[in-house]
């Protein structure tokens, strides 16, 4: 009956059906992307246990409050005491990850610069979830020397297989022992290391003989295990004061590992966009929901006889009442079926476009499978009760006389308030997915405050010494490029810093400050600007000993005029000459803190960066004349250039804007698409309902143009009171949206989405009510 | 006032031709009062929707007042109703949304009468169809009765040269059927015209002339009196 009902009245039936699908597929698009941000490293068997040490800097405003840099001494001394915890594991970067990787080779030949290498303990086994394919975890890191790869790395290095045993080569003068080769982690994985190098071997590769007694050295990670029941709250309070004696305003403590993707350093800013989206797709669902009464309700009306006639022949209502249900159910859960269907086809393009590995399978997740199922079975069931009722409950012979639904309508009747709640949401979530997009793309394309477009960066270990002066005249010779620059640090590859007195301040008061040591071009090069004072110049043999700092250096500093201030830094004395203009440094979203330059000495440092300004469109000349002019200069050093884009369109979260932009531009075309069959339902419904007065008023002699506005009004009148309560609605949702640099919404942003829904309105009014006003009154006042 | 020549039409389906109206050859005189009788499905509703403006005929002539319309078209056709034509259903047709001093005013905003005008008007024949207190009421809180009464005034609030009537009485108990056929008399004697489409021969019998339509024909037309044959062929259907 169903089935023949869905043949007969097609397109009724499609857009029921396609309203729903879209509203099922989009909320469970969206639960995916939503669970899959709590699905970070959850698939580790010591999930529930593990947990990183992080430290709380209790200082002053716009500096660095947390961080999970910490001390080798805080594992090795003070945690290892401690009776709950089970294991233990130091890891520290291999050269430094933020900046550049190290160079590794099979035949001292064809080296690949690989990052995300890391010293670690043999106990990240113990700890973390790892597949070993070749090898024994559980003395993969027992020995110096040793290498452990991940299958991708190993891949690369040996093509053929079978990496155990091999030998690999580190920038061609290191040679380590393949152990092991483990499979790939899982995208969603917050520790994600290429290849692992013993811990053991720490101190004699790096020369950091004492560093398990170092309080200072803030450049290791600590992973723990803890034992099954331990409260981790009893060891904080144990370790809180672990570092009173070196630096009394930090403070250890453990962050749970279900925390570090969504909340690390307790930041609710994700949180927020995670609510304010799982808000968005229940909005989308209830829309949906709204739509299929509607529509219900409105196909029903041409079933009177169906109804008439089974209560005629003694159906009872709740027979009735039950096959209506049925009905309903049984759309709903095809809907929704087809909408996992459909998500899950979606999945690999939706994963590329939103990028960030978001999206788990949705199969991976039967608990999304269950939720989803038992928001269709009460959606369906609340969606197909005020039909059901409706439709149920006529009397049999008004039921075969009437042709049309006549309701009691005096003042507010339930279809008007759909009406304006469907209204209400559409413009709602269309204003709400205008200011996220602005939003994120305010963050996406807000000026970065250097030169981000023309550099290309170097990434090289080398051994050579010198001067960089003859290595830059010679670059300098070729008309593509217009400077160049060595510094250890470069913009969004973040540097690390010290605690630090400045002058004025309280003796026994620090602050975290990061340094970057930069030749004399870094200024030009990177086109910064120099709010006061001077860039370092080679005409002042002084400038060794002196510095520039930034602006919000100035700020928490307090200082009314800094130029002659003295800080200390390394235990040296700096006076500063400059402040630079504050320039993102890391991340689009985080807050500036104070940073300090100091002038590298024109000597080649081993890992320094490399800076190429190159002329506008030039950049694949200026790509072979520094691999040219590089290859001469550095011939016995493997090196590698990339473009600055990479690495400004590559940090985490300018990738999480852009994912959270796609996402929500993808649920306002949806909205626009639901409330559009929203409208079209509604709409249909009302000009049935109005259809006698329509045909009354024709026979009175009202013109197509009265009657028109006679029937637009009704909407019209519920659209406006839906801006009054979207509007504002939608305002709350802009002011509690986090973030440091947020953008100054415009009425514009309100305007143009409400207008968008009041167009769709009226293209589907006009349509609708010039197909109702086509029909001859004798058809629609015919008495039978 | 209306004359019609060798009207005819006839409706299509995919499967099947129904004649509804053949030849309808009529005429009705200025202040006259027509009934129309005749059994179910013989064109009765047909002939008084063309005669209304509402439909078309497919072909034969119709004047109005002297101009042939049946070419007009439909904007043509309720430019000519507006104003000139009231239509009393056995339904009523009062729309649901509208209170009954809003229903009648209906016909006074289509010809765009301003708003005391239109008070006055609406108060006044509310009050001669003795329903002025139920004004602010809505159609499905009256009785039958009462909202003929309100149809009719809607029909009447124009001062419409010809009042159309499809079975006024027809959803009535007989006290307000009377009413009905009382306040149509009464109009007639004003000078209106009507056409009054019924099922009861003792209503028609009121009328000046009745005419009786079969099968889409005019079978005979006669005033005063109803031919015993056609009371018995009434009576046999």
């Amino acid at each position: 009956m169903l089935l023949r009902r869905i043949f007969k009245e097609k397109l009724i039936y499609l857009i029921i059906f396609a309203n729903l699908i879209i509203g099922y597929a989009t909320f469970i698009v969206i639960s995916q992307f939503i669970s899959g941000q709590f699905m970070w490293d959850n698939y580790n068997t010591n999930y529930d246990r593990i947990y990183r040490l992080q430290l709380f800097m209790d200082q002053k405003e716009n500096t660095l409050k947390h961080t999970w840099s910490v001390t080798a001494a805080l594992s090795r001394k003070d945690l290892i005491e401690l009776p709950e915890i089970e294991k233990i594991a130091l890891i520290h970067d291999v050269g430094d990850n933020n900046k550049s990787g190290v160079f590794l080779s099979v035949d001292k030949k064809n080296q690949f610069l690989s990052r995300f290498g890391y010293y670690a303990d043999q106990s990240v086994f113990d700890i973390f979830t790892f597949k070993f394919i070749e090898g024994d975890s559980n003395q993969a890191l027992t020995k110096p020397y040793s290498i452990v790869l991940s299958k991708e790395l190993a891949d690369k290095l040996f093509p053929g297989g079978n990496a155990l045993g091999k030998q690999v080569y580190g920038e061609n003068k290191v040679v380590f022992n393949v152990t092991g080769v483990f499979e790939d982690l899982p995208v969603r994985t917050t520790w994600r290391p290429a290849y692992l190098l013993p811990m053991l071997s720490y101190a004699v590769l790096t020369g950091q003989k004492n560093y398990e007694n170092n309080y200072w050295g803030y450049t290791f990670h600590t992973y723990v295990l803890l034992k099954p029941n331990a409260n981790p709250a009893a060891i904080d309070n144990k370790i809180y004061d672990a570092l009173k004696d070196f630096r009394k305003e930090h403070h250890p403590y453990l962050r749970p590992m279900a925390k570090l993707n969504v909340n690390p350093f307790f930041d609710p800013s994700l949180y927020i966009a995670i609510g304010l989206l799982t808000f968005l797709s229940v909005l989308i669902l209830i829309l949906s929901s709204i739509n299929f009464i509607n529509l219900q309700t409105a196909s029903a009306t041409d079933r009177f006889r169906e109804i008439g006639i089974k209560k005629t022949m003694g159906f009872n209502r709740r027979r009735l009442w039950f096959q209506f249900m049925l009905e309903s159910m049984s759309l709903t859960v095809a809907a929704s079926l087809t909408g996992i269907f459909i998500a899950q086809l979606a999945l690999p393009s939706l994963n590329n476009m939103i990028g960030w590995g978001s999206f788990p399978n949705i199969l991976e997740n039967p608990k999304l499978i269950f939720i989803i199922l038992a928001v269709t079975l009460i959606t369906g069931f609340l969606s197909g009760i005020h039909p059901a009722y409706i439709i149920s409950s006529y009397n049999p012979v008004a039921a075969l006389k009437q042709k049309f639904i006549s309701e009691k309508s005096n003042g507010i009747n339930l279809k008007k308030i759909l009406v304006t709640i469907q209204f209400s949401i559409s413009v709602f979530m269309l204003i709400v997915a205008f200011i996220i997009f602005r939003q994120t793309n305010f963050m996406l394309t807000k000026d970065l405050g250097f030169n981000s477009q023309t550099i290309l960066y170097s990434n090289i270990v080398t051994s050579k010494e010198g001067s960089f002066e003859p290595l830059k005249q010679r670059l300098l010779e070729h008309r593509e490029i217009k400077d160049a620059c060595v510094s250890d640090y470069i913009p969004f590859i973040l540097p690390g810093g010290d605690d630090l007195n400045w002058e004025g301040g309280k003796p026994d008061e620090k602050v975290f400050v990061r340094y970057s040591n930069i030749s004399y071009d870094f200024v030009t090069t990177y086109e910064l600007e120099m709010i006061t004072g001077r860039n370092f110049s080679i005409e002042y043999p002084a400038d060794r000993n002196n510095c520039l700092i930034n602006e919000t250096a100035v700020k928490v500093f307090g200082w009314q005029d800094p130029i002659g201030k003295r800080i200390k830094a390394s235990g040296k004395n700096y006076d500063v000459i400059g402040v630079i203009k504050d320039y993102t440094v890391f991340s689009v979203s985080n807050p500036n803190e104070p940073h300090l330059y100091r002038l590298l000495q024109d000597s080649i440092v081993s890992n320094a960066v490399y800076s190429i300004n190159f002329a506008p469109g030039k950049e694949k000349e200026a790509m072979n004349i520094v691999k040219e002019e590089f290859q001469k200069f550095f011939p016995d050093d493997a090196f590698e250039f990339s473009d600055i884009k990479f690495l400004t369109q590559n940090e985490g979260a300018v990738k999480a804007f852009q994912s959270l932009q796609r996402i929500t531009g993808l649920i306002a075309i949806l909205t626009i698409i639901i409330s559009s069959i929203g409208i079209f339902g509604l709409i249909l419904f009302m000009t049935q309902r109005k259809m006698k007065e329509v045909g009354i008023r024709k026979v009175l002699g009202f013109s197509y143009g009265s009657l028109y506005v006679n029937l637009s009004s009704w909407f019209l009148r519920l659209i406006l009171i839906s801006f009054l309560i979207a509007w504002p609605a939608a305002y709350y949702v802009y002011k509690v949206l986090p973030g440091a640099n947020k953008y100054g919404v415009q009425i514009w942003e309100f305007l143009s989405a409400s207008l968008i829904i009041l167009a769709v309105a009226f293209a589907t009014i006009s349509y609708q009510i010039i197909r109702a006003l086509r029909v001859r009154p004798v058809e629609i006042l015919k008495d039978e | 006032m209306i004359k019609t020549v060798n009207l005819s039409k006839v409706f299509k389906t995919e499967m099947v031709e129904t004649t509804a109206l053949n030849n309808v050859n009529l005429e009705v005189a200025k202040g006259e009062f027509v009934a129309v009788m005749g059994p179910s499905g013989c064109g009765k509703s047909t002939l008084l929707n063309i005669l209304g403006l509402l439909d078309n005929s497919d072909s034969g002539e119709y004047y109005f007042d002297g101009i042939e319309i049946s070419g007009f078209n439909e904007k043509q056709r309720t430019n000519l109703r507006k104003g000139n034509i009231g239509f009393i259903f056995q339904s009523f047709n009062l729309i649901d949304d509208l209170n009954i001093y809003e229903n009648v005013e209906l016909p006074l905003l289509a010809l765009g009468e301003k708003k005391s005008q239109r008070r006055k008007k609406v108060e006044e024949i509310l009050d001669k169809m003795r329903i002025g207190h139920r004004k602010n009421h809505f159609p499905k809180q009256l009785s039958g009765g009462q909202q003929q009464r309100a149809a009719i005034a809607r029909a009447l609030i124009t001062r419409p040269k010809i009042i159309l009537a499809d079975e006024p009485t027809g959803n009535l108990d007989s006290t307000n059927g009377e009413q009905v056929m009382h306040l149509l008399e009464e109009l007639n004697t004003t000078g209106t015209t009507i056409i009054m489409v019924t099922h009861s021969l003792g209503h028609a019998e009121r009328a000046h002339r009745i005419v009786n339509l079969f099968d889409g024909q005019l079978v005979m037309e006669r005033s005063d009196k109803v031919f015993e044959p056609v009371r018995k062929l009434l009576s046999a259907i």
